[in-house]
């Protein structure tokens, strides 16, 4: 069967086999940030002392399949002033990175589509184009607040990245590699999940899980939306499905931080503790864990003013990411990477 | 013909359209984003050469931050083009002179003995060593000097920024919390003695 | 090697087209009834009053050209933390000399006030 495709595909049958993988891997996707939404409203309702959505099927479960065929079924509102192209590519380049970024993810050592040399900078370099989406709607709408609310949002974004960045180069300190596979290989050891990079640098995954909520636009870091203030943000002029696409884009974008902290900070696949084996199955544990925390955040803390955020982001996350990015570097150089505890991590 | 060249092709040409894209459109947003598009194109070439690293910094540094800032430029100053356009058969003998120049200048250059020995002494990539081990080996030991010169230069460029753009806004109605909190009653209230109309 | 990267760019167009199809589908079928109110921009209301593109505050320009100056560090910082272990203290030293002179950079642009939301 499958020599019978590869003959009949010919010079072809790499692309297409490796577009099989990718709706593998697409299709999961897209259940998992439909069912991230119920569970948002689930786990929200209640810390809020409420029960969620239960209407739609046992428990609410069919909620987001209704809520998916509701905005499929909803007009498509194009503004007037609108410049009618960029509006609809605003969607567009904001669901690109954040389902492309996903083509270097390793579930487990054998499973990742495309196990690539960059793959870390290959993520910073696609997620960092999401930016494009957010500001492309905001101007395109032609609507005081959708540009108001892009222009805040950018350069958020902007400002968080930085600091991503300086974490991330604390870990490609620690692991000598910008490929994530071997990222999460050299978290491996005896110890189990003291060995992960979260000890050794505590406070870049500290810096990483903020920043990477103030990446997506989450509350406590939301003003791009700040429904008080500017009603909806970027997206106010958007209906049905183009709506739906940014939805989808931020839902998606959160499983990948998610994925990221995991396979950065938590050891990936690797299991916790020395006698039950690794499996993906504690990747998906461990991106609960953080997807949680992000839902935790939203049912917790007020929302912040566009000078903190910005003020956070320069002024502490910066400055922190710095000074310990200087620490990793002496702790690697050579008397004291040997050192009895330090050798646990540094190697 | 091989899907290499399939592939080449589609980015050569996507590039080529998108440069026509840049100088041709109206919109200096769309001008803008067809330079997003050609620096991505040229970035899936540099990879189709093994420059992993080269090409992926390109994105990142070039479609993630530079073309940032030209989209805000453009979206919020609100370029007027037919102003721009207004003088555009008075100038065009001078622009066409300098084109001209240009392309003969290319032109020498590609079709000299010199450029088709360029690539010829070099090695092609390592197999087994990683495109970023390889250049880091190389920065920061043999250029190291190029390197610390870099940093000179980016903070050249952070203070000419600032320099340049930094105004203190008069119309702010920011109030500082620091300030605020030291103020002590005389300060605001002053009491003076005077007569009151009884004494009259 | 490169060839690894033909999934990545084929990811890519997957993505431009779940972006393509998904809006396509919503206008096949959901209803087409436009009319003037509906398709003027939201404004609580009001007539929408002068173009929604106005000019904007400097702040963000200074910070979108520092965010190219500090990606700039970062993509120069990479490399150097894969091949730290190789070059050793001279490697070090050698960022460390680096990072200053951009933190002096940093320290002008924090007294300077650059950083301050007001």
């Amino acid at each position: 069967m499958m020599l019978m495709l590869q003959d009949f595909f010919g010079p072809f049958w790499p692309a297409v086999w490796a577009l099989v993988k990718i709706v593998v891997i697409v299709m999961p996707m897209m259940g998992a940030v439909a069912y991230l939404t119920l569970a948002e409203r689930k786990v929200i309702g209640y810390m809020q002392i409420r029960i969620g959505p239960n209407r739609v099927g046992p428990l609410g479960l069919l909620q987001p399949i209704a809520d998916a065929i509701k905005l499929l079924m909803k007009e498509i509102v194009v503004p007037a002033g609108a410049d009618k192209f960029l509006f609809l590519l605003g969607p567009v380049l904001s669901i690109m990175p954040a389902l492309a970024a996903w083509a270097v993810i390793p579930f487990t050592p054998e499973l990742v589509l495309s196990n690539v040399d960059a793959s870390l900078l290959y993520i910073m370099a696609i997620t960092s184009m999401g930016v494009y989406g957010v500001v492309i709607a905001g101007w395109a709408s032609n609507s005081k607040y959708a540009f108001l609310g892009a222009m805040r949002s950018a350069a958020q974004i902007v400002s968080y990245e930085i600091a991503m960045g300086f974490a991330l180069v604390t870990v490609l300190m620690m692991s000598h590699s910008l490929n994530l596979l071997e990222i999460v290989k050299a978290q491996q050891g005896p110890l189990g999940f003291l060995q992960w990079n979260w000890i050794p640098l505590f406070p870049m995954f500290v810096v990483y899980v903020i920043a990477g909520t103030a990446e997506t636009n989450r509350a406590p870091f939301d003003v791009a939306e700040g429904e008080s203030e500017i009603v909806a943000g970027f997206h106010v002029e958007y209906s049905g499905m183009t709506f739906a696409i940014f939805f989808l884009a931020e839902y998606a974008n959160m499983i990948l931080i998610s994925a990221l902290t995991s396979i950065m900070f938590m050891g990936g696949w690797l299991s916790p503790v020395g006698f039950l084996p690794d499996g993906m199955l504690w990747l998906f544990a461990k991106m609960s864990f953080v997807l949680f925390l992000f839902l935790w955040f939203r049912a917790t803390f007020p929302r912040y003013r566009y000078d903190q955020i910005m003020r956070l982001g320069w002024k502490v996350l910066i400055p922190v990411t710095l000074v310990w990015l200087v620490v990793v570097g002496i702790l690697m150089q050579e008397p004291l990477r040997g050192l009895p505890v330090l050798n646990i991590w540094f190697h | 013909m091989d899907f290499t060249t399939v592939i080449f092709s589609a980015f050569a040409l996507t590039l080529l359209g998108a440069g026509m894209g840049v100088i041709l459109s109206r919109n200096p947003v769309h001008a803008a984003l067809f330079l997003v598009l050609a620096f991505f194109t040229g970035a899936g070439l540099w990879m189709m050469l093994e420059a992993e690293f080269l090409a992926i910094t390109l994105v990142l540094v070039y479609v993630g931050a530079v073309m940032v800032l030209f989209l805000f430029v453009v979206m919020m100053l609100n370029v007027d083009l037919d102003r721009l356009r207004e003088g555009f058969w008075q100038h065009l003998p001078l622009g066409a002179g300098v084109a001209l120049i240009m392309v003969a200048e290319m032109v020498l250059v590609v079709s000299s003995k010199q450029f088709s020995k360029l690539g010829a002494d070099l090695q092609p990539a390592s197999e087994t060593v990683s495109n970023t081990r390889d250049l880091g080996m190389q920065l920061y030991t043999h250029y190291v000097y190029p390197f610390e010169l870099a940093s000179v230069i980016l903070l050249v460029a952070i203070v000419a920024a600032i320099a340049l753009t930094l105004r203190k806004r008069k119309d702010s109605k920011h109030l500082d919390p620091a300030q605020q909190v030291l103020v002590k009653a005389s300060d605001r209230l002053r009491i003076v003695s005077m007569r009151s109309e009884g004494d009259q | 090697m490169v060839q690894n990267y033909l999934a990545v760019l084929l990811f890519i167009l997957v993505g431009l087209g779940v972006g393509v199809i998904a809006p396509l589908l919503g206008w096949i079928l959901g209803p087409r009834r436009p009319d003037p109110q509906k398709n003027s921009p939201y404004e609580c209301g009001f007539e929408a009053f002068e173009d929604a593109r106005m000019r904007f505050d400097v702040r963000y320009y200074l910070v979108a050209i520092l965010f190219i100056l500090f990606d700039l560090e970062i993509a120069f910082l990479f490399p150097w933390a894969v091949v730290l272990k190789e070059v050793g203290l001279f490697g070090f030293v050698a960022m460390m000399i680096f990072l200053g002179i951009l933190v002096v950079g940093f320290v002008y642009e924090w007294v300077k006030g650059a950083l301050e939301w007001d």
